[in-house]
């Protein structure tokens, strides 16, 4: 079955003993050499609908699915040809100097009066003639791409499988398929291309699995380079066959992240310096008219005689604006396998906003980005649904860089005059370059309470590396100096981290 | 010859250099470890290996050995540099360098040359260059193949087509020139070149 030659021949006598009749799939070949009745049965089953002869498909691992009778139940839904863009088409110069070398041995064969010189020559010319004779035929095809899965989790593997019937009238002979995996996923088994040749009614198909990875991935359109049986022009082909999965991570809460002191003045969960209501002890003062009794203290009244309340730390909710560097330098990994940074903060941003949401505080989403991305501070049910969403598609977030440059203080601007008053910001960024740590220290001053997240990227096997880690710990020790919180992660969790952090913390 | 052939290697490894060996040296490329970028990585995996299809340099490290062997039986000095243009066959194929296959194909020519002069027979002769010409044509083939969908991809089919359509227009041109010198009776070789040379170029000229 994997042998291709063989798969033809099989499809040459499936031909000519079944006729005209319609029936069998590849998987069904075998079934010819059997008595009518099964190929009868084989019969009933093609019809009863597309379905089974397409999976049948699919699950032949690896083959030219040969034969025009097969697949007349796949062809009929799949028979238009894909609508396709011619690129360029290019002698590839491969037979340069054939003719030459040819004729070379001609002439030396007239010089030594050798015939058998001559005849070898002659052969060259044939080639030469061979080489110029054909033209790169543009490829018809008809071109569908199914996937697994279209709604996959994060690191789920999505099978894809793509079919390419020649639905054109010239054969052919020289077919390279490469197909156009979308940037942010990674192919995990098996080439997405394929090479082959398609008489015209026969088809390929393969297969490749790819890592589902956060986002909207839609796929490029499939290129096809055609050549004709020498070799020697080349057509590349684009052929347009849309295809995309989304990929939308749940969000955990993960943690419980410790705020500063910046707060609404709304009721919830930050303690703050205010006295009030509260559970937590925070100072006494003289007796008001009007106090509530229980906040009378009366261990005092009784020992001295006068009457004091008991302030509590009044507990309020914050406005957070979760902020995640995603600027194209901040696309760093410890190794090529490994997730990004900016992975690594949008997956910590996400836990972070559940936790707050689930605490009763206001938050919003931004990127620190050349494309916009803001969801501005909010709560509830359609709020959490709309970050979760901002969170895995935002094309300001996406997997891979985004194009465009970057200008700081135009952002930084913008960023301010959305920026609530009372709010605070969580800034996730690796901190591998200096705009990062400026910003946060420029937000911070304008009186927004930054606390900066950051996943670790840097890794010590050369000097050079080192000298990254050293600069980048240089940068946390002087915004841990100039009063803004950091917290780091590595190959720990989020959550762990947070929590190991804040035990050193005091409000 | 074996000189100008390792100088081939050499240039022609320059010329892979400068997208392949990245994707094999990654693991000694320090500096971009810390800072290697997500897109980097999907890029890595698909250019795992870009050195042509097992399948096409078996096919054609055969036709070559048909090749040597033909020239072996003329001539033994011919048949020495046909082996020796296999061998640049096999490593322009390991490089994936076009270079180094055209360096091989001149020193086949030059040892068909030879054979031919030495006056080889016209059977072994026009059997040795169908097989150089196959040889050449399969691993360049596949050099191209390895750039364009890579070792990993299935690519059987495409390469016996093409080693096939490469066979039988050899076959064609050979069996044809042999029927003409043999119809001629041999002995005659102004009159068969002229027929040929005249034949040859105005089917080139007309198929332009």
């Amino acid at each position: 079955m994997s042998d291709p030659s063989g798969a033809a021949v099989a499809s040459e006598s499936s031909e000519s003993e079944q006729g005209g009749a319609e029936a069998g799939s590849a998987a069904r070949k075998k079934a010819d050499e059997s008595n009518a009745d099964e190929a009868n049965a084989d019969e009933s089953n093609a019809n009863d609908g597309v379905a089974t002869g397409q999976v049948s498909e699919t699950t032949v691992e690896g083959n030219e699915t040969p034969g025009e009778g097969g697949d007349s139940t796949a062809t009929a839904s799949t028979d238009a040809p894909t609508d396709r863009e011619r690129r360029r088409e290019v002698a590839t110069d491969r037979w340069l100097g054939i003719a030459g070398a040819a004729l070379a041995l001609v002439g030396l064969g007239v010089l030594v009066r050798q015939s058998s010189l001559l005849l070898a020559g002659a052969v060259g010319v044939g080639y030469a003639v061979y080489a110029r004779a054909g033209d790169a035929p543009t490829p018809t095809l008809s071109v569908t791409r199914s996937v697994s899965d279209e709604a996959p989790a994060p690191g789920d593997e999505v099978r894809v499988t793509v079919r390419a019937v020649n639905v054109g009238e010239t054969a052919l002979p020289d077919l390279r398929l490469s197909d156009g995996v979308p940037p942010g996923l990674a192919v995990v088994d098996g080439p997405a291309r394929v090479a082959t040749a398609l008489r015209p009614g026969t088809a390929v198909t393969f297969e490749y699995t790819v890592r589902a990875a956060r986002g909207d991935h839609e796929w490029e359109p499939l290129t096809a380079i055609t050549r004709d049986a020498a070799g020697a022009r080349e057509r590349s082909t684009a052929l347009d066959a849309p295809t995309s999965i989304a990929c939308t991570p749940e969000l955990t809460a993960g943690g419980d992240l410790p705020l500063r002191g910046l707060t609404t003045v709304n009721h919830g969960r930050v303690p703050t310096d205010v006295g009030g209501a509260g559970v937590e002890f925070h100072a006494t003062r003289e007796y008001r008219r009007g106090d509530p009794l229980k906040r009378i203290d009366w261990n005092r009244r009784a020992r001295t005689g006068e009457l004091s309340t008991v302030e509590l730390r009044e507990e309020r909710a914050a406005t957070v604006v979760l902020l995640v560097d995603a600027r194209e330098s901040a696309y760093v990994a410890a190794d090529p396998d490994a997730e990004t940074a900016v992975e690594a903060s949008v997956a910590a941003a996400g836990q972070a906003f559940s936790a707050l949401l689930d605490g009763g505080d206001r938050v919003g989403i931004a990127a620190l980005s050349p494309l916009d991305c803001w969801l501005p501070p909010g709560s509830g049910t359609v709020h959490a649904a709309r970050g979760r969403e901002t969170l895995a598609t935002d094309p300001a977030l996406a997997p891979t860089p985004s194009d465009g440059r970057f200008y700081r203080s135009l952002w930084l601007r913008r960023f301010r005059r959305r920026l609530p008053v009372d709010a605070q910001v969580l800034f996730f960024t690796p901190l591998v370059d200096d705009t990062a740590a400026t910003l946060a220290r420029r937000i911070d001053a304008h009186g927004h309470l930054v606390t900066v997240l950051s996943p670790d990227p840097t890794t010590t096997e050369t000097a050079g590396q080192r000298l990254t880690t050293f600069e980048r710990r240089q940068r946390l020790r002087s915004l841990r100096s100039a009063g803004i919180r950091a917290v780091e992660w590595g190959d720990d969790s989020f959550p762990v981290a947070v929590a190991a952090a804040t035990r050193r913390w005091s409000r | 010859m074996s000189g100008a052939i390792g100088d081939g290697d050499a240039a022609g490894s320059e010329h892979a250099g400068d997208g392949r060996t990245e994707a094999k040296t990654d693991d000694a490329d320090g500096a971009t470890g810390a800072r290697a970028h997500d897109d980097d990585a999907v890029a890595e995996f698909h250019e795992t290996d870009a050195r042509p299809p097992t399948v096409a340099v078996v096919v054609s490290l055969a036709a070559a050995g048909v090749a040597a062997t033909a020239g072996l039986v003329a001539s033994p000095t011919g048949g020495a540099l046909l082996g020796v243009a296999a061998l640049g066959f096999l490593g322009g194929s390991l490089r994936s360098s076009t270079r180094a296959l055209t360096w091989g194909a001149a020193v086949g020519v030059v040892g068909l040359a030879l054979a031919g002069y030495r006056g080889a027979p016209a059977e072994a002769l026009l059997v040795a260059a169908v097989g150089l010409v196959v040889a050449w044509d399969v691993a360049d083939h596949g050099v191209g193949l390895g750039e364009q969908v890579g070792r990993g991809a299935r690519v059987r089919r495409n390469v016996a087509v093409h080693a096939g359509a490469s066979l039988l227009v050899g076959a064609l041109a050979a069996g044809l020139v042999y029927g003409v010198s043999l119809a001629v009776g041999g002995g005659q070789p102004v009159a068969a070149l002229a027929l040929l040379l005249a034949g040859g170029i105005a089917l080139i000229s007309a198929l332009r």
